[in-house]
């Protein structure tokens, strides 16, 4: 088990940078996900962690340990590859002792361990058979206990749950999080589904570009977004983004939408928008769970007026979008009498909408 | 072919008559496309094999004036054949070549793997050097054969490197002929095991090696362990048609040492040649073609079998 | 890093080697062929002669001349390599995608590989019986239709491999669609492996063009090609005319090179007989 720091790590190939001076303390025992959509370089930040790349800038230290020098059969890692790379000319067995049998373990303590790790895995019944013969599911429960059987100071994972049936993808990031507990391991996981960060993970790395966007607890990155792209992307449905023109007029300050609409700013979102003066564009941001109809029930809420387009059935609720003007707003029906063709006010309550400014992304004000 | 269609139109019995004419009109299409391959096959193997046994149970040769269809006037009921099996000469070529291919194969094989092993990740310059490494399998061997025939000369670079005389030859020393000989195969044939080899390993996933590695193997642990497992088929293919093209050594040799000095140098081959426009015995070359067309037979069936019950 | 450019540039070193000699001695001056005057690796008085001399028979400032020049052996060398070739990837093409979408002749792909087992010297008495029967010694399409023969494995199991990629779905649509099976095959398939029919052609081309023994065996003068012209040359001026041979093997090294690295990306296949692909 190990802590890790990635500190003003950068990587370049030739003229492109794929990660941009990015810096993460992750504590020992750690379940950390590096989310961000494909290209992002989520992976090749994972990949110089484990010592595949080569770290262009910056230091990446283990328990404060420099491993640029290091081998990487000698770092004691674990890693899952997305496709799990299985040694698909061996047996099971001989996938799970191969790290054993590399480091000439004794023979007696190679089987104990093999067949404990097994079981944990239930895949002792197939032991003996070829690596070839399993299923995709049972080929992940291999690759992720070859790994571990070497008892690694961390365990990253390369988007190990993308090739999974849903079912067993549900199933599967469950046992994940048991195994996490178990093993006490710190974790590191790339993912491009920010569900599956959300639900598994203690902190979560946002990427975009090869910049570091946020870092924090789930909760945290979702009720308190520091930029615009962290806002947009995490959440479902998205947050509603709106952007606009701030304009000043008889003492009113007000948001004018790019599609014609405006937003009357009041309470603490006008305050966000006006904590800066240099901003003058602006990005407008509510999730559309904090939207609501029916009567006003605070008096900084907002209030706007939509026509239903589309009601859209999720789970039990229905998905409003309300289209003012240009703009589409989504919001969560919870009045349960919109029909659609209707005309409705809406209100955007202020202490739940964000402020970003639109040139930067950078979030206004604050919670 | 008509697996989808053929339940459907099933139904409509004109329909299913069309079908059966069009498959059959395949199987006739099909039966002319294969014919001139058949009949080649039929001209270069089956006439051929049956004269070939024919006139090895005779003396006939080109020389005195007897087509060959007649013969059974010169009939000697075997006596080629036991010619052939107390010719030390035949026996000697067939050892020569032999030596040739347990000397050459393995060394091809081992330099060709170390040099696929340095090929296989990326490195600037690798395209240009790889298509450098490809050059010698390209280059016509009989041209080998002057290249190497160069070398060697007394007056050659390679005399001059050693210190040697002019006077003397690798090429005409008894000791150093064969090794010569060998030296050039080598060099032509090394790049095909490269290529074979290198093909073979890159066809390794990468991501397999990776988690070997991480999983703490050693370079050496990894390639004996991943790599080597994985590349047996390559291998067997790699190592069998070199051994096969090898047993048939003939152009090198012919141009640089002729066979000599003496036989020193004399491949089945080479010696067949010599039998066949020195001696010009060629019914007693027939009886040795034919014997040796048995026994690799045998051997291919033996190879075969062996494959197919792996 | 280091250590593995030195091991590249050795590797690259030994093969150039035999190469470099060869094709400088063939730009250098009678005095420069041997190492008795001191090794020189690159020309000091370049000189095309040597190719004058084999091309015109003779060259300024040499007393001996040539009764024959390289003319009409280059003619047959490219005019057989040329129709063997033809030969052998016409009935190689015909012949395997017979095999791989009728089924027809199963036993075809095996016995057409045993050809490629035996050492032609033993098979070889029959062959030119045959052929001094038929006339066909010394002539163009004797010497033609065995080098089709020898390089129609290559040619079936190359092309075999290549009819194995196209899908049969393709073939089919077009036959539910009306089309006869000489119009698929030919308006259909052929058309998908034309780049693959192109690089059997070259690779057939090469192994033709590379042969020595069989011309040996079965020309005497008219059609006899570049590396038998090369040999006699050897044999006729007793061995001294290094120059001109190393410019005779230049010439026929030549072009197989040049279709070889053309068709770098097929090698494997080729020289495997389709079992092992890049």
């Amino acid at each position: 088990m190990s802590s890790i720091q990635i500190q003003n790590v950068t990587k370049r190939f030739g003229d492109f940078t794929a990660v941009d001076d990015i810096s993460i303390d992750i504590e020992e025992g750690e379940f950390v996900a590096l989310l961000g959509p494909s290209g992002c370089g989520k992976t090749t930040t994972m990949n110089m962690i484990a010592g595949l790349e080569d770290v262009t800038e910056g230091a990446i230290r283990f328990d404060g340990q420099d491993l640029s020098r290091i081998r990487i059969q000698d770092r004691n890692i674990g890693f899952v590859f997305q496709n799990y790379a299985i040694f698909t000319h061996l047996s099971v067995y001989k996938n799970l002792s191969y790290g054993l049998e590399v480091k000439k373990v004794d023979r007696s303590e190679i089987d104990r361990r093999v067949r404990a790790m097994a079981d944990r895995m239930s895949i002792t019944h197939r032991l003996d058979q070829p690596a070839s013969s399993l299923s995709v599911n049972e080929m992940q429960k291999l690759a992720i206990g070859r790994s571990a059987i070497v008892e690694p100071r961390i365990f990253l994972l390369d988007e190990p749950l993308s090739n999974l049936d849903a079912g067993f993808r549900a199933y599967m990031r469950a046992e994940l999080k048991v195994l996490q507990h178990e093993f006490g391991q710190t974790m590191i996981y790339v993912t491009h589904d920010q569900i599956e960060a959300m639900s598994l993970a203690d902190k979560i790395a946002i990427i975009d570009q090869g910049k570091l966007m946020q870092y924090g607890a789930p909760l945290d990155i979702y009720n308190d977004p520091q930029n615009r792209f962290v806002a947009n992307f995490v959440g479902s449905p998205r947050m509603n983004l709106v952007d606009g023109e701030l304009r000043e007029e008889r003492g009113e300050l007000h948001l004018m939408l790019h599609g014609g609409a405006e937003i009357p700013l009041a309470g603490k979102v006008r305050a966000d928008f006006t904590s800066d003066a240099r901003v003058h564009s602006g990005s407008f941001g509510i999730r559309p769970q904090d939207i609501y109809f029916g009567d006003r029930r605070g008096p900084t809420d907002i209030t706007m007026h939509g026509k239903v387009e589309v009601l859209e059935r999720v789970g039990p609720k229905r998905l409003a979008y309300l289209q003012v003007q240009e703009t589409m707003f989504l919001a969560f029906d919870d009045h349960a009498q919109l029909e659609v063709g209707d005309d409705v006010p809406f209100f955007l309550p202020s202490d739940a909408s964000m402020a970003f400014d639109l040139d930067s992304g950078r979030r206004l004000g604050g919670r | 072919m008509t697996d989808q269609t053929a339940p459907e139109i099933s139904n409509n019995h004109a329909n299913a008559g069309y079908w059966t004419r069009v498959a059959r009109d395949g199987q006739k299409m099909g039966f002319w496309f294969v014919l001139p391959t058949l009949l080649l096959l039929v001209f270069i193997v089956v006439f051929p094999l049956l004269m070939q046994l024919y006139l090895s149970f005779t003396w006939w040769t080109p020389l005195e004036g007897i087509p060959w269809y007649q013969a059974w006037e010169v009939f000697n009921w075997g006596e080629n054949y036991w010619y052939m099996v107390t010719d030390p000469r035949f026996w000697g070529a067939l050892w020569r070549t032999v030596l040739i291919m347990i000397v050459a194969v393995p060394a091809q094989f081992f330099l060709g793997m170390a040099l696929a092993y340095l090929f296989i990740d990326q490195f600037p310059g690798r395209k240009l050097f790889y298509s450098i490494m490809l050059t010698p399998m390209m280059i016509v061997p009989a041209v080998v054969g002057l290249m190497f025939f160069l070398l060697f000369q007394g007056t050659g670079p390679i005399n001059d490197h050693l210190g040697l005389p002019p006077e003397f030859s690798c090429l005409t020393d008894v000791n150093r002929a064969m090794i010569s000989v060998i030296i050039a195969d080598i060099w032509q044939w090394t790049p095909l095991m490269f290529l074979i080899l290198l093909a073979g390993m890159l066809g390794v996933p990468s991501d397999q090696l990776l988690a070997a590695r991480l999983l703490g193997g050693s370079n050496w642990q990894n390639f004996f362990k991943i790599i080597l497992p994985r590349m047996k088929t390559v291998i067997i293919i790699a190592l069998v048609l070199r051994a096969v093209e090898c047993f048939k050594i003939f152009d090198l040799v012919f141009i640089m040492t002729n066979g000599g000095p003496g036989v020193q140098t004399e491949t089945i081959s080479v010696f067949l040649y010599n039998q066949t426009f020195g001696e010009l015995e060629w019914a007693y070359v027939a009886t040795m073609g034919l014997s040796i067309l048995i026994a690799l037979s045998i051997l291919a069936m033996k190879g075969l079998s062996y494959m197919a019950k792996k | 890093m280091a250590l593995k450019y030195f091991f590249v540039l050795l590797a690259c070193a030994v093969v150039l080697y035999p190469l470099l000699w060869m094709v400088t001695m063939a730009f250098k001056p009678h005095p420069e062929w041997t190492t008795v005057a001191g090794l020189t690796w690159f020309p000091e008085n370049p000189t095309l002669q040597n190719f004058e001399f084999i091309f015109f028979g003779r060259a300024e400032g040499l007393v001996v001349s040539l009764d024959r020049t390289i003319v009409g052996p280059l003619i047959a060398s490219l005019v057989t390599s040329i129709m063997g070739t033809l030969v052998a990837v016409v009935c190689g093409t015909l012949s395997s995608y017979a095999v791989v979408r009728f089924g027809l002749a199963q036993s075809l792909p095996l016995s057409v590989l045993q050809l490629r087992l035996f050492p032609p010297l033993a098979v070889m008495i029959p062959v030119m019986v045959m052929w001094s029967f038929l006339g066909a010694v010394d002539t163009w399409w004797g010497l033609s239709l065995i080098y089709g023969i020898v390089t129609l494995p290559f040619a079936f199991w190359l092309m075999k491999t290549f009819f194995e990629e196209v899908p049969v779905e393709i073939e089919d649509a077009a036959r539910v669609a009306g089309c006869s099976y000489w119009r698929v095959f030919y308006r259909i398939t052929l058309p998908i492996v034309k780049p693959g029919l192109a690089t059997c052609a070259l690779f057939v081309f090469i192994l033709n063009w590379s042969d020595y023994l069989l011309a040996l065996l079965l020309t005497q003068r008219d059609w006899v090609t570049l590396p038998v012209y090369m040999a006699t040359l050897t044999s006729a001026m007793g061995g001294q005319m290094y120059g001109m041979k190393a410019a005779l093997g230049v010439i026929a090294a030549i072009p197989p090179v040049i279709f070889g690295l053309m068709i770098q990306k097929h090698l494997v296949r080729g020289l495997t007989f389709g079992a092992l692909k890049q």
